[in-house]
């Protein structure tokens, strides 16, 4: 099955943000796909406000989830973003779970 | 995932990639899909990602086979139809711009992978790189369409009556 993160961001807007951090599980759900993501794309794909995402952003990279650096895209100075080794670990653990809460809730 | 022919491709386009570069990763990820687009079945499965068209098993395959992909050792020989596609890819994509790339992959996800509209396509391309200048957009989606876009048989028949006007107009006008 081809993976299409567009459809499953749609259907994201309809969770209760007060269960759980919508924005930081699409960030870490995201990263833990793709080897690093420039946070232009982040943005412009997350349909995310400068404030939410860099605040996010923040938060997980003081978790220690992501770490950034900066890198030159087209002669443009750039932040691109990854997930750390102990990110992808945790988010490992939340993937399971939910598979688990999913599984049981039929 | 046929890596060899991957490997084969990236060298008949002459370019050297260096795996801890951001833009080179990003060039490999955009050519193959493009030229998996146009026949070249590399074997590789893409989604669609926060980086537009792109498939994690490629970054993997490419970090595990690091040496090789660098040195772009391969004993596998692109047939003759496979080489031609690389040789309009070079004549089209002269430059391998990263951004270029990226929109033209885009826009080839969704206009002939998905199947869109060209209008549906170019409005999503413009909703996720939305970044990217207009001029830029408008210089990768056009790219993506002359190297993929296949005439129908009912199109080039009516490009045939065309032109056989125009050349039987010209050899009245040269007697």
């Amino acid at each position: 099955m081809v993976f299409d993160f567009l459809s499953l961001a749609k259907e994201s807007k309809l969770l209760n943000p007060d269960i759980f951090s919508v924005i930081r599980f699409q960030l870490l759900f995201n990263l833990a796909e793709v080897d690093e993501a420039p946070y232009r794309d982040l943005k412009s794909a997350l349909q995310l406000s400068d404030g939410a995402l860099y605040t996010n952003l923040k938060a997980l990279e003081k978790m220690g989830y992501v770490e950034s650096r900066k890198i030159k895209i087209d002669n443009k100075d750039l932040e691109v973003y990854r997930i750390t080794k102990s990110g992808k670990e945790d988010w490992i653990l939340v993937k399971d779970w939910l598979k688990k809460v999913i599984n049981n809730g039929l | 995932m046929d890596f060899e022919k991957i490997v084969a491709c990236i060298k008949e386009i002459n370019f050297k990639p260096n795996i801890s570069n951001f833009n080179d990763k990003l060039i490999i990820q955009k050519v193959v899909f493009l030229l998996q687009q146009k026949g070249i079945d590399c074997k590789i499965n893409y989604g669609l990602y926060v980086r537009g068209p792109y498939s994690p098993d490629l970054t993997h395959k490419i970090y595990e086979e690091r040496e090789k992909f660098e040195s772009l050792k391969t004993n596998t020989k692109l047939t003759k139809p496979e080489e031609l596609k690389i040789q309009q890819f070079n004549e089209i994509f002269t430059e391998l711009t990263p951004g270029v790339l990226e929109i033209a992959a885009t826009y080839a996800y969704f206009a002939f992978k998905k199947k869109e509209t060209p209008k549906e396509a170019l409005l999503k391309v413009k909703e996720l790189k939305g970044f990217y200048p207009e001029a830029q957009i408008a210089l990768g989606v056009s790219k993506a369409k002359q190297f993929l876009y296949e005439p129908t048989k009912q199109e080039l028949e009516e490009m045939k009556k065309e032109f056989n006007m125009w050349e039987n107009a010209a050899i009245i006008d040269r007697q």
